[in-house]
């Protein structure tokens, strides 16, 4: 009932604004339609002065989407397989160093897939070294290194066909492309500003904000003058060199990871400590890998200034918050790692009467809707929501078929599986130890933990110190599994099938009752049988090393 | 060993479809083009009297890198009877979309304006020769009539 009286409300309060877009709308169609009298094809026409605006109430669109990364279009297209007429409208307001890109989000323009293939030329860079071990004759394997410009052109080239290939699945789809920032004008309006700073309107149904975030500049003097962020790295012009990175989350630790394996001197400030929200044992041994590989890191610290020297070089300034002492040093690249914000301060969120906004300028919105009935968020810009392309993807899925199918699916957004890209990896799923802890209190936890030996690692004498795994379940049986780490390579590919497992609610039983692939690492799993209660060694027993 | 290092240095050397074309074509600078515009394409291409070649081409792939050479070496030994269109698609993505370009290198035979045939993916000199050379013979025209 309350909804009913929401939608009545807001359909009068919406109907003079519409009443006088018709106009608007009229006088723009008359004039397109003569210039469109050299126009081929019907579908090249300026799908807004298509609008219909009758007094009844039709929209330009059923839906209009705000913001073409993964969530976006996921939502876009699954609308349009419902039936929907949709506009995606995606802008890229370049970073403070000038970086700007295409289609298709964060994720695959400066995320998840520039990241992937740079931690893959880390890894291969390494792998050089190992096929020594194995016999592989490498000339001068001393003096292999990167060349960061054939990397970064490497990647981006894979960037851009993927743009293109966003590009043409939206016209294959009839999904309208706007490349222009939207902004509400009111519930149901979109001013789109174009490059040219010119401005276009379009009224829509269904509004979905999907708009995700951007690297946040911490307050302190250079910040934006001098430093980069994840959104230049994959694109810098110059190799970074020996590069600060200024903080301790996920994308600082891989930027900071692959630097180092690629040969540059990485140092990382941790404000309070690494991956935070993550298992902090497991979040240990990644951090102990990284140094054991050449990383350095200042726990504790916090950066004060960065200035830039007549060499061109940047000088680093930082505070230790326990000790106040000060710390500096000389460095060709600094990269911001310092969180992100979510992009909604553009989008005049009162004119919509959208007013669900946390602290931090989040969309708080537990089903992905808003207190606005026909306005809702997925992706990154929600709050509390795990900020990963696959969330988005699904949320944005469910919300279109609730939307235009008559479904009523809601995003489950618990034991979603993820991977921190460290040259060792660490995928997870389900809960950490400490949260698990939290829940249900540790004498009610069991909690199954084992070092292992991955079999390629013995032959070039790999670091096995960090390779690690441990299971956290309910101690009452059958052991209902309640979370899954794994620190070794390969972690993102073996958590995933895990994960589905602990989808299904997989018990401790179950999983050591499943036979293993030999050899594997992520059969150790089936070979968990030591638990941090018994205090029984969890090294494996081994001939030698 | 003096002679083979300038032959090397020399940019016309080590490009061999420039020099074709300074040799063989008495107006090189008309028989290859970059498309500026969707204008400029229904100017050159679809109001062309003379056959066209569209190649439609991204500065991200690395197929159609191999392509250009052999394009423009071909269409250098027709002697003016075909004309090279080069459209960077991400240039010009409304007319690589209109022309349904999903993936790149695509080539698209144009003759009078009517598209005669198309063709995907980097090719061989041989199979371009004869691709270039069965649609600029009148026959194809005939065919597309028919």
């Amino acid at each position: 009932m309350t909804l009913f009286n929401n939608f009545r409300k807001l359909s009068n309060f919406v109907k003079p604004l519409k009443r006088t877009e018709c106009l608007i709308v009229l006088s723009r169609r008359t004039f397109a339609s003569g210039w469109m009298c050299c126009g081929r094809k019907a579908k090249l026409v300026d799908p807004l002065t298509e609008s219909v605006c009758d007094e009844d109430g039709t929209y330009d669109y059923d839906l209009a989407v705000l913001g073409g990364g993964s969530g976006g279009l996921a939502c876009a297209k699954e609308a349009i397989n419902q039936g929907a007429k949709v506009a995606v409208l995606d802008f890229v307001t370049p970073s403070p160093q000038g970086t700007k890109w295409g289609l298709g989000g964060t994720c695959v323009n400066v995320g998840c897939i520039p990241k992937k293939l740079m931690h893959q030329a880390a890894l291969l860079g390494e792998a050089i070294h190992e096929a020594v071990a194995y016999g592989w004759q490498v000339p001068s394997v001393d003096q292999v290194k990167i060349n960061w410009s054939s990397l970064t052109e490497a990647v981006q080239n894979h960037i851009k066909s993927v743009n293109w290939v966003t590009r043409v699945d939206l016209r294959e789809k009839k999904i309208e492309y706007i490349n222009g920032l939207g902004s509400f004008k009111d519930p149901h309006t979109i001013i789109a500003t174009l490059k040219n700073g010119s401005q276009k309107e379009l009224t829509a149904k269904n509004i979905v904000i999907a708009v995700g975030g951007r690297p946040h500049y911490p307050d302190i003097p250079g910040a934006k003058e001098y430093c980069i962020s994840s959104d230049d790295i994959f694109s810098l012009s110059n190799p970074p060199g020996k590069t600060l990175v200024v903080g301790a989350g996920y994308i600082g630790l891989e930027c900071a990871g692959f630097l180092n394996s690629l040969g540059y001197s990485s140092t990382v400030l941790v404000r309070s400590v690494p991956l935070r929200g993550f298992d902090q044992q497991m979040a240990g041994m990644i951090t102990s890998e990284m140094e054991e590989k050449g990383v350095k890191f200042h726990h504790r610290c916090i950066p004060v200034s960065v200035e830039k020297l007549e060499t061109g070089q940047l000088r680093a300034r930082w505070l230790n918050t326990e000790t106040k002492e000060q710390g500096e040093d000389i460095f060709d690249t600094v990269l911001l790692a310092t969180g992100r914000y979510a992009l909604t301060e553009q989008l005049n969120l009162k004119a919509a009467g959208v007013n669900v906004l946390s602290e931090n300028g989040k969309v708080v919105a537990e089903t992905e809707q808003t207190n606005v009935p026909h306005i809702y968020a997925v992706g990154d810009v929600l709050e509390g929501r795990p900020e990963l392309t696959p969330v988005a993807i699904h949320a944005g899925r469910l919300l279109a078929r609730r939307m235009f199918g008559g479904a009523s699916q809601l995003m489950d957004y618990d034991n979603v599986a993820t991977t921190v890209f460290t040259p060792l990896e660490y995928g997870c799923v389900g809960l950490s130890e400490e949260q698990a802890t939290q829940r249900y209190g540790a004498d009610n936890l069991e909690v199954y933990h084992a070092f292992y030996k991955p079999t390629e690692f013995f032959i070039p004498q790999r670091n096995i110190r960090n390779c690690y795994l441990k299971a956290v379940a309910l101690r009452e049986a059958p052991q209902k599994i309640l979370g899954l780490h794994f620190v070794g390579p390969v972690a993102g590919e073996v958590i995933q099938g895990f994960a589905a497992a602990v989808k299904c609610g997989i018990t401790m039983e179950q999983l050591v009752n499943t036979v293993g692939i030999h050899p594997t690492v992520a059969e150790e799993f089936t070979r968990l049988n030591i638990t941090k209660r018994s205090g029984k060694d969890p090294n494996p027993a081994s001939c030698c090393s | 060993m003096l002679g083979r290092t300038l032959l090397l240095r020399n940019p016309y050397f080590a490009k061999p479809s420039l020099i074709l074309r300074n040799l063989t074509v008495s107006s090189p600078t008309y028989d290859i083009i970059k498309i500026q515009s969707t204008d400029d394409f229904k100017a050159k291409v679809i109001n062309s009297k003379t056959p066209v070649v569209v190649d439609f081409f991204a500065t991200w792939c690395n197929p159609c890198k191999l392509l250009t050479p052999r394009l423009e070496s071909i269409i250098s030994e027709s002697k003016g009877k075909v004309i090279l269109a080069k459209v960077d698609i991400d240039e010009q993505t409304d007319l690589a979309l209109d022309y349904e370009v999903s993936s790149v290198p695509v080539l698209v035979a144009i003759k009078n304006g009517k598209v005669q045939q198309r063709l995907v993916g980097l090719q061989d000199t041989d199979k371009l020769r004869k691709w270039i050379t069965q649609f600029t013979s009148d026959d194809s025209e005939v065919n597309v009539h028919n």
